[in-house]
């Protein structure tokens, strides 16, 4: 099966604080099939965000390509790179990142705002639905309101609300109580099995026990890259 | 894109300091606006005020006391014309009418001004209530006396501009004549609309002066009697056109007198008051300055505080452009919101000192909001809208991978 999105012997190097190379990925390679959860994992700073980001289009490696079908976003300038990341890719953090005044709704229709004047209606529908599918209330009140597992499901519904065909999960699950963690990690393999390419950074082994591929990274390299049959 | 609901929202998180800023930039717009309003009302109403004295003649001196005197009511020490010039004058034929401006008396803060009949009838232009005085007893009072048709009075002596206490029916410096409300003038706009006009001979006769007619006359008004004219400090001469007007100032300036326009005398007031203006402007212009320059630094500290918000829009994937939208949009929002406010603000104090002027010297002043005051805000608010690039600009450089590591 042909990945959707695709790390090709990525490699990246940070500056330290004194002015030398850190290398932060080391000629990477990893496949991400459509209708798979794969988690990301690997002791703090094995590299596992950035990898994240540069599958994102939010890095650009200093060597080798990040592939999405036909696309190599590695040779898109920035702006080319934001409008594949908004049409294609879902993102969600460890600390939801909503922006807390909004509602629920508001948050969620979010990235239609980075698009249109007036949001479409059938946008608007999109995202009601989402919210009562994810068992949140549409009209919330702002979201610095609702508990934290409320808010990472708010999250999770404006990831999905361009139905973008990868979501990507930083830690999605870390600052979450177990029953909210297994929850969202529920809710994440749900959307692999809708046809989506689900790619999670976690230390969850909830998570990554729920996952169809498991990339262990270390030290900026990938030590097991792991197929798990179920 | 539809940046508004983010900035609104940041509006919200940092509301208090949203308000400070703008009541800070509403504050400076507002000074200004006022004082440019004002001045220009005051410039209008004075004016307006003087429109209907064509000439004044008084001793030679300081024209810009004569007119305070004569067309403002504040009378000063000014020198008086001789006696035999005054008569002279009185009862020249060459213009419309010449009346005698005779101050001294008061009532309850209210001047008490000896006048002829025809300066009553010209600057009310007919009367709203009553009739004109007919005998030396009888007064007409301005439209915003407080005294009523068949009313009567004790003028007090003495001139009390501030309506405090003093003689008059309470008794100290009281006149014994009891003078009676007969008319009440229209509303010219002017410290008229306040006095008391009553015959100037009525004023000689109080402070024991020559009554301008023999002493077993009842006359009132011109011809008057060369040997029964006291010296005056002013008079006001109507004349049919400008060229008579123009031939009696030549006529009356000289070592005995002089005579002037009152606008002449008004732009001497003005050329000040524009200097004081200007003054004013500069320090308002520089004061806005800070407050921008300020608003502008603070609002580089709250976009850190505000950094994770915009690096989340950033890697949702909105464009940089976006970002810098909802940035400048938040700065622009407290500019556009303080400036307007600053323009209403400042016309609502204009207004406020206006009420305050006319309750104080009695002309009558009408605020506008003028192209002079929008043309300052507007400049003002595209000073403001181009600062506010700067951190709008700064923010949405941020470098997204290094801003998401740090964030």
């Amino acid at each position: 099966m042909k990945p959707t999105l695709e790390a090709v012997a990525v490699s990246t190097t940070f500056s330290d604080a004194g002015g030398g190379r850190i290398s932060a990925l080391d000629k990477v390679d990893a496949r991400f099939l459509r209708g798979q959860l794969s988690v990301i994992v690997g002791p703090s700073g094995s590299g596992k965000s950035t990898l994240l980001h540069a599958l994102a289009g939010i890095v650009v490696p200093d060597e080798g390509r990040v592939v999405s079908g036909t696309v190599d976003l590695s040779t898109l300038d920035e702006a080319r790179r934001d409008a594949w990341r908004l049409t294609h890719c879902g993102m969600v953090f460890q600390d939801f990142r909503l922006i807390d005044e909004l509602d629920a709704l508001a948050n969620t229709l979010l990235p239609a705002q980075f698009m249109h004047l007036r949001v479409p209606a059938a946008l608007r529908q999109r995202a009601q639905s989402l919210l009562t599918e994810f068992g949140l209330p549409v009209r919330s009140g702002p979201v610095a309101r609702l508990s934290r597992g409320e808010q990472q499901r708010v999250a999770l519904a404006r990831a999905m609300l361009l139905d973008p065909p990868i979501l990507l999960a930083d830690e999605a699950t870390a600052s979450l109580d177990a029953e909210n963690g297994q929850r969202i990690a529920d809710a994440l393999l749900a959307v692999a099995r809708t046809g989506k390419t689900v790619i999670a950074v976690t230390h969850d082994d909830k998570l990554a026990a729920l996952a169809d591929q498991r990339i262990m990274l270390k030290a900026g390299r990938v030590v097991v890259p792991e197929q798990v049959q179920r | 894109m539809n940046p508004w609901p983010l900035i609104r929202a940041a509006l919200a998180r940092y509301r208090w300091s949203a308000l400070a800023f703008i009541l800070l930039v509403a504050a400076g717009v507002a000074l200004s606006v006022a004082l440019v309003s004002q001045e220009r009302a005051l410039r209008s109403g004075s004016a307006r005020a003087a429109d209907r004295f064509d000439l004044i003649v008084a001793a030679p001196g300081s024209r810009t006391d004569s007119l305070l005197a004569s067309v403002f009511l504040r009378p000063g020490n000014s020198q008086l014309l001789s006696p035999a010039f005054s008569a002279a004058l009185l009862n020249d034929t060459r213009g419309s009418f010449v009346s005698p401006l005779a101050f001294g008396d008061s009532h309850h803060g209210q001047p008490v001004v000896g006048v002829t009949a025809a300066l009553v009838d010209h600057l009310s232009g007919g009367l709203a209530e009553g009739r004109g005085f007919a005998i030396r007893t009888e007064a007409v009072v301005g439209a915003a006396s407080a005294l009523k048709v068949g009313e009567h009075f004790h003028p007090a002596h003495g001139v009390h501009h501030n309506g405090e206490a003093h003689g008059g029916d309470d008794g100290l410096d009281a006149h014994e004549v009891e003078i009676t409300v007969v008319g009440r003038m229209k509303p010219t706009g002017s410290p008229w609309d306040r006095a008391v006009m009553v015959p100037v001979e009525l004023v000689w006769e109080t402070h024991n002066l020559p009554a301008g007619h023999a002493p077993t006359s009842t006359q009132l008004g011109p011809p008057f009697d060369q040997a029964f004219t006291p010296g005056i400090p002013a008079a006001v001469v109507r004349t049919a056109n400008l060229a008579e007007a123009y031939k009696l100032r030549r006529a009356y300036t000289g070592r005995e007198s002089m005579a002037f326009f009152p606008a002449e005398a008004l732009i001497q007031l003005y050329s000040v008051l524009g200097d004081i203006r200007q003054l004013m402007s500069l320090l308002a212009v520089v004061t806005q300055a800070l407050v921008l320059l300020s608003i502008i630094a603070s609002v580089f500290i709250l976009f850190r505080l505000l950094t994770p918000q915009f690096v989340t829009l950033r890697a949702l994937g909105a464009p940089r452009r976006f970002v810098f939208v909802v940035a400048w949009g938040f700065t622009a929002s407290l500019m556009i919101v303080g400036i307007v406010a600053g323009l209403l603000g400042g016309f609502g104090l204009s207004f406020g000192i206006s009420w305050w002027l006319a309750k104080a010297i009695g002309i009558s002043l009408q605020p506008q909001l003028g192209w002079e005051e929008v043309l300052m805000a507007s400049v003002l608010l595209v000073v403001g809208l181009v600062l506010a690039v700067l951190p709008a600009w700064r923010l949405q450089r941020l470098s997204l991978a290094g801003a998401l590591k740090d964030y």
